[in-house]
């Protein structure tokens, strides 16, 4: 199933490369003519919700919180067309819960994550834009019952977004991502919002 | 552009949703067999019905030939006895609890595929005429012939609707002894069995699949404690999903016992609770210890050591050998004091065989029949299980080829089936 998704994502990415390449304008925030090449820098902030019951069992009579805070950092190249190309990583809670033993004893499990992804991104529509990319998850369980406990995992994973931006000047821009941020150990994933600051930080 | 993205995130959505397989274990309530003039079967009852029989009606199914195995589980002064069918086609077993109703066997049970997820009822009978009274009432070892299964079988819990007759044919083989060793403790979790593998559950229901002996795997918590588990980490193929990860090391014994369960629902059993089993439930009489931790191996010795004081002072036939899988254990093994004189199966090479003294030697079965290694180490009076042969081609190509004392599966009741079948 996880080759599924890779294979699909890629064929994803060729179709939107394949669409990108046929157009060489380069333009900048405002929309207007810019540099060849620049680098971009993506700041965004925003919560994810976490929609699957999968992960709190009954058995531990959980108290779940869904929606925890997602803060990721993009750095995009944008080449001659429109088709970019970036990485992703930043910090992230998919869920977490407060559990109840059989004996009654109280406990609080977290899972965090620090996403490392490669992505590819393009305009689709002005200032609107898509995002997808695959790499791996570095997960890490919080665990605070009968001592604390933190542990690592790396995991594959994948994300997709579409984000807007709106131009405040030609190399910067505020804006908002609708992202959807999944690893393998996470049934769905996380679905989130962001807001975003763009910034066109390196021209050649 | 958008309509092609919209069109993207719909279909990965799509092909996000991963099918999940079951086998649930079939209702096999047979109110006859309930009934309140059945009574349990004798001791010679249940050994002389075991046996080769032919399978005259319902091959299609099961195939030509199975093999009828008797196998207990004991509770305290209160004993199970099971008889298990090991089938010739594929890797199918059957397993019937049995009773007499006036001169009339009844066995009922289910029937899995262990290559898919097929399952269900099965409901047999031996009556009077068809040689029930010889195998209820005659006291002579031999006297069995003539005798005729009859029953019928179904679908999942649909009504057992299609008919199935076996005839016997001979007494089981028992010219040469073979260790039937059920991998992970009876079976893996994947094969959808009725319990997850490395738990106390599977290990009760090993000798049902025909095994004689079990592997398990020896995992150490942050605190010391031995327990059954075969992954290095907690993941989604063997625990339910609860937010933990990574390696099982990183938690205490405490926090995995109470956070988590096992796919069917266990909890991870000690090493401890798991030879417990072995020893008071069983009639399983090898435990492969796997050893999956790293660092010193003197607490698991001395589990061992307890453990075959044990048996040993209830008159019960049992080894328990430690496996020496990678030079790292070996390295540890050696650490343990007079380790010459600890009993271990050594799955390296024949000269770390020699070196550590082990009682058996394991190549894992793609290096081949190896016969003239495997006559050398019979030569120096140790024994040699090859591992892990699945395959029924294989199986029977091992069986009949090779001079393996044991053999190491995640089907036993295939490996059951060709050496109890074979003449």
């Amino acid at each position: 199933m996880r080759n599924n998704k890779i294979i699909f994502l890629f064929f994803l990415l060729h179709l939107t490369w394949l669409n990108a390449h046929s157009q060489n304008d380069q333009v900048s925030l405002q929309g207007k003519p810019a540099s060849r090449n620049s680098l971009d820098l993506y700041i965004s902030g925003g919560f994810g919700y976490y929609p699957s019951s999968e992960g709190t069992p009954a058995y531990l009579q959980p108290k779940v919180s869904r929606i925890n805070a997602v803060t990721t950092v993009r750095v995009f190249w944008q080449p001659n067309h429109l088709l970019k190309m970036g990485l992703e990583t930043g910090t992230m809670t998919f869920y977490n819960y407060e559990l109840t033993d059989s004996a009654g004893n109280k406990g609080r499990i977290a899972l965090k994550a620090t996403p490392v992804l490669l992505e590819f991104g393009m305009t689709v529509k002005k200032r609107i834009r898509i995002i997808a990319g695959t790499g791996v998850y570095f997960l890490n369980t919080k665990l605070d019952y009968a001592g604390e406990t933190s542990s690592q995992k790396l995991t594959m994973g994948w994300m997709a977004a579409a984000s807007y931006t709106y131009p405040l000047t030609r190399d910067l821009g505020l804006g908002a991502e609708a992202k959807w941020l999944y690893a393998s150990e996470t049934t769905i994933g996380s679905l989130g919002i962001q807001l975003q600051l763009v910034w066109k930080f390196f021209k050649w | 552009m958008i309509k092609y993205g919209t069109i993207a995130l719909l279909l990965l959505l799509l092909i996000s949703c991963k099918k999940e397989y079951t086998a649930p274990l079939p209702d096999i309530t047979w109110p006859l067999f309930d009934s309140s003039g059945t009574v349990p079967l004798t001791s010679m009852t249940r050994q002389k019905i075991e046996g080769v029989y032919a399978i005259t009606e319902g091959s299609d199914a099961f195939g030509e030939s199975a093999v009828m195995k008797c196998s207990y589980t004991a509770n305290g002064s209160d004993t199970t006895y099971h008889f298990s069918l090991f089938c010739q086609k594929e890797v199918i077993y059957i397993i019937c609890e049995g009773k007499r109703l006036d001169s009339t066997i009844l066995l009922k049970g289910y029937w899995r595929n262990m290559v898919n997820t097929e399952t269900g009822k099965i409901r047999l009978t031996i009556t009077n005429s068809n040689g029930a009274s010889q195998l209820l009432y005659s006291t002579i070892a031999d006297s069995v012939s003539g005798v005729t299964v009859t029953g019928v079988y179904g679908s999942g819990d649909n009504p057992p609707d299609k008919n199935i007759e076996l005839s016997y044919l001979r007494k089981l083989r028992t010219t040469r002894t073979l260790q039937i060793v059920a991998h992970r403790g009876g079976g893996r979790t994947s094969d959808l069995l009725p319990a997850s593998e490395n738990t106390v559950e599977v290990i009760k229901l090993a000798s049902r699949f025909g095994a004689t002996g079990v592997e398990i795997d020896a995992r150490m918590t942050k605190d010391g404690v031995l327990i059954l588990y075969h992954d290095e980490t907690l993941n989604n193929r063997l625990i339910q999903k609860n937010g933990l990860v990574g390696p099982i090391e990183n938690y205490t014994y405490d926090q995995l016992y109470n956070l988590v369960r096992l796919k069917n629902g266990e909890h991870i059993p000690t090493l401890r609770q798991a030879l417990n089993t072995v020893l008071y439930n069983t009639p399983l009489h090898y435990v492969w210890l796997d050893v999956k931790f790293s660092g010193s191996l003197q607490m698991l010795r001395d589990m061992q050591k307890e453990y075959l004081l044990l048996a040993n002072a209830m008159g019960r036939s049992l080894e328990i050998t430690i496996g020496i899988p990678d030079d790292e254990v070996l390295q540890n093994f050696q650490a343990l004091p007079d380790f010459t004189n600890v009993p271990s199966v050594c799955e390296l090479t024949p000269q770390n065989v020699a070196t550590v003294n082990a009682r058996i030697w394991a190549p894992r079965f793609t290096l081949g029949l190896q016969i003239a290694e495997v006559q050398n180490m019979h030569a120096q009076g140790r024994q040699v299980y090859v591992w892990t042969v699945d395959v029924p081609d294989n199986i029977r190509k091992y069986m009949n080829e090779g001079e393996f004392d044991g053999m190491l599966s995640n089907y036993p009741s295939a490996v059951a089936y060709f050496y109890y079948a074979k003449q």
